[in-house]
């Protein structure tokens, strides 16, 4: 085994990780900061509605990842209800939110589309349907995007070849036993897929309860979640102020630990001893009537009404109240985001840079790193992503500080880099791991090298993970927010910080467009990755056309040599 | 409880993969289908039990022209989890997150919880697995597992055992003894089986033995 590679690999991603956490952690030791949160009036009410919101999210989330993959499974159109994921996925949640916003604000497409006729509103009414003080809004759009992550990640274990095919028999089996396909999915399937989705649930709940830019967008206002107001006193110039930002944070922190270790004592395995003992089969029936997959469908519906909701306000010009489309349509918003075109290549450099680090990490990593290393480094990667971005920024910040990078582009770029890298390696580590040593073995016994290994076989066969991978982190890049603004110092403006503070403005038409290129950019990231990744066209074996069912020699076939009764044709 | 299997054709808009093979299995007797792999012995298998759809997703399904009659009842229009018709494959396929006893559990059909459990101690008794019940299937040997993949097929009370090649990966000393404690189930159950193998020395009754191969006819088109 050749150590020095990996261990530097590790080094790279660690440092910055590990400095990160620690000195995010070590700007909790502030007592002073501590009092002045524990004596701050909005304090108690603004964490129950974080704990609200994260938690509601997140269990709605995770009921409709596990309809939708049992609806898949048992109907046999997994892979349908996957096709549609990778747009959703690369939607950036504040986009996601804004879209949202339009659809459902009291002068939102829903509420034109049953006006007058129906409601009898000739304007919009003061109804509070987005930030609202519940956090009703939040908890929809959390829930309608963290769905598509948890499906992706499931998706990611049911494909691999082998598990598919076990879990296919396994499947079938107990259908031969008597139960219902539905039944059968919940007994068999669900039980041992879920473990697996721990991982990400456990970052869904930790984005879910921590979550900035979303709920800056549609979350309740005033008071707003614990995230928000921590952000809102890490912007503070007052220094004091700040401290009590990073106090927020941890607070975030401990409530995260604790959803999680809550999470975990909900006894699954007791349930599932509990259906075993009474041994009932399910009801055929069920499997029937639970629809042809419109929970997708509904699914898409949503995304394809919000893309289009923030297309259509980015040229619409004057749009009075009930009208369904708008009056004049204007190109002034996206005029003016051509004249600071600077935020868009800033986003694209910063996307395409920090995503090409990631798999060029993650590649390297996972072709040199010992397996076991490879689980060990597991808790430190997930670190970004279930630490409270309010926290992880300070840290980030601290790090930066001390490098003397601060609010310059390198900071930026290893801000965004160590965002992407969790997502970039979990998304390639399936196949990658997965790939058929047999083919070292071939490539070997040829007498190749393993670097013409690696261009010549491994990689291209691996194209289309490859790409994918880089693919998702680039629209991790391009939806990062906290990191941007508080590393960048205000300096460096992407698609989505922009979209994001115009939100809580009143222009409609470049608030749509911002957020509508926080869509479309990472959209065209998963395109291309899909064109570069498309599968090799071979020629057509010759005569294949012919679907061979019209051999003469078949037509003529008849149960062979048989010494059974009853056998004769 | 006689299964009577009637097969004009069996395949897709691309391929047939067979095509005329008619059989009855009395109870309590073994039917041996055999024939070199890819011949299409485990779609029958499949078109009895009525798993045909579970190939890859994007493939296009096998379709059954024909008929299965089980004590003249057509399973056809049936689902799987109503036929009543247990499957056997060469692995043992337990479902590794249950126990021992939970996998014998889930085929019990349903009842009242104590005499549930009773069963599942009587299975385990009768594979001579008393004690094994709380195990993890994972660190039972093969020839273990096998029995339990045994048990648990017939704690089902299926009416029709089908058998896929259930003797090919253990080893040769356990195979007889294994073998035998299969035939003896099966005969004690009194219901029909129908066993697929390319190996002849699995072959359970040699009077009952239905060869797919001989290079011709049953052989599927290369594409």
């Amino acid at each position: 085994m050749r150590w020095p590679l990996p261990a530097a690999l590790l080094l790279l991603a660690a440092l910055p990780l590990l400095g990160a956490a620690v000195l995010s952690l070590g700007a909790l030791f502030d007592a002073d900061a501590w009092r002045a949160l524990w004596q701050d009036p909005q304090g108690p009410r603004a964490l129950a509605l974080s704990l609200w919101t994260g938690l509601a999210s997140t269990i709605l989330a995770w009921w409709a990842t596990r309809s939708l993959l049992a609806q898949g499974f048992v109907q046999r159109r997994l892979a349908r209800v996957l096709r549609g994921l990778p747009p959703m996925l690369a939607t950036p949640h504040a986009a996601f939110a804004i879209g949202l916003v339009f659809l459902l604000a009291p002068s939102g497409w829903v509420l034109r589309a049953v006006s007058p006729w129906l409601t009898g509103l000739g304007s919009p009414p003061p109804w509070p349907t987005t930030q609202d003080p519940w956090g009703l809004g939040l908890i929809a759009a959390l829930a309608l995007k963290e769905t598509p992550f948890l499906l992706w990640t499931a998706a990611t274990q049911m494909q691999r070849d082998d598990v598919r095919r076990r879990w296919r028999a396994e499947h079938d089996l107990a259908q031969t036993l008597g139960y219902a396909p539905r039944r059968a999915f919940d007994l068999v399937v669900w039980p041992q897929l879920a473990p697996r989705l721990i991982g990400p649930l456990v970052a869904v709940l930790a984005y879910g309860l921590t979550v900035v830019d979303m709920a800056l967008v549609i979350g309740p206002a005033s008071p707003p979640t614990l995230a928000v107001l921590a952000w809102q006193w890490l912007l503070d110039a007052d220094p004091a102020a700040n401290a009590q930002g990073a106090a927020a944070g941890g607070v975030l922190a401990l409530a995260v630990a604790v959803s999680v270790a809550l999470w975990r004592l909900v006894p699954a395995r007791a349930a599932l001893c509990a259906r075993l003992d009474t041994g009932a089969r399910g009801r055929l029936a069920a499997a029937s009537r639970c629809g042809r997959g419109w929970g997708g469908a509904l699914l898409i519906a949503v995304y394809g009404a919000v893309f289009a909701a923030l297309a259509l306000g980015s040229v619409a010009g004057v749009w009075p109240f009930p009208d369904l489309w708008p009056e004049t349509l204007s190109t002034r918003a996206w005029a003016s985001v051509w004249a600071g075109r600077g935020t868009v290549l800033t986003t694209l450099g910063l996307a395409a840079a920090s995503a090409a680090l990631a798999l060029a990490w993650s590649v390297a990593w996972l072709e040199t790193a010992p397996r076991r290393w490879n689980a060990g480094l597991r808790p430190l990667l997930y670190l970004p992503l279930v630490t409270p971005a309010v926290l992880w920024v300070v840290g980030l910040y601290g790090a930066a500080l001390w490098l003397r990078i601060e609010g310059r582009w390198p900071a930026l770029l290893a801000a965004h880099t160590l965002m992407a890298m969790p997502y970039v390696l979990l998304a390639l580590e399936p196949a990658y791991l997965g790939f058929d040593p047999r083919h070292r073995a071939v490539s070997s016994s040829l007498g190749h090298g393993r670097a013409r290994f690696l261009l010549l076989v491994k990689w291209p066969l691996l194209r289309r993970a490859l790409a994918a991978s880089a693919a998702v982190g680039f629209a991790v890049s391009v939806a990062q927010y906290l990191p941007t603004l508080y590393l960048g110092a205000g300096r460096w403006s992407t698609v989505t910080t922009e979209a994001v503070s115009l939100a809580a403005g009143g222009q409609r038409s470049l608030t749509s467009a911002y957020a509508g290129l926080q869509f479309a950019l990472p959209l065209l990231g998963f395109a291309l990755a899909a064109w570069v990744g498309r599968p090799r066209r071979f020629a057509p074996p010759p005569g294949a056309a012919d679907g061979g069912t019209g051999d003469p020699a078949r037509a003529r076939a008849g149960p062979a040599r048989a010494g059974v009764p009853g056998s004769a044709p | 409880m006689t299964l009577r299997v009637d097969i004009i054709a069996l395949g897709n808009t691309q391929r047939t993969l067979l095509r005329g093979l008619r059989f009855e299995v009395p109870p309590g007797t073994v039917l041996t289908l055999m024939g070199p792999s890819g011949c299409g012995k485990s779609s029958v298998l499949a078109a009895i039990a009525g798993t045909l759809d579970s190939g890859a997703e994007d493939a296009e399904p096998l379709r059954l022209d024909g008929s299965i009659r089980l004590n003249g009842v057509d399973l056809g229009p049936r689902p799987t989890a109503r036929r009543g018709v247990g499957l056997l494959f060469q692995d043992a396929l337990l479902f590794p997150h249950l126990t021992v006893a939970e996998n014998l559990l889930f085929a019990v059909p349903p009842g009242a919880r104590a005499s549930r459990r009773a069963r599942v101690q009587q299975a385990l008794q009768d594979a001579g697995l008393a004690g094994f019940g709380d195990r993890d299937p994972a660190t039972l040997s093969g020839g273990q597992q096998a029995r339990v993949a045994v048990m648990r097929a017939l704690l089902a009370q299926p009416r029709a055992l089908l058998l896929d090649e259930p003797f090919s990966k253990l080893d040769t000393a356990l195979r007889s003894h294994f073998r035998a404690f299969v035939f003896d189930h099966i005969q004690a159950h009194g219901i029909p089986a129908v066993l697929v193998t390319h190996d002849r020395a699995d072959v359970a009754d040699p009077a009952r033995v239905l060869e797919l191969a001989g290079g011709g006819p049953y052989h599927a088109p290369t594409r």
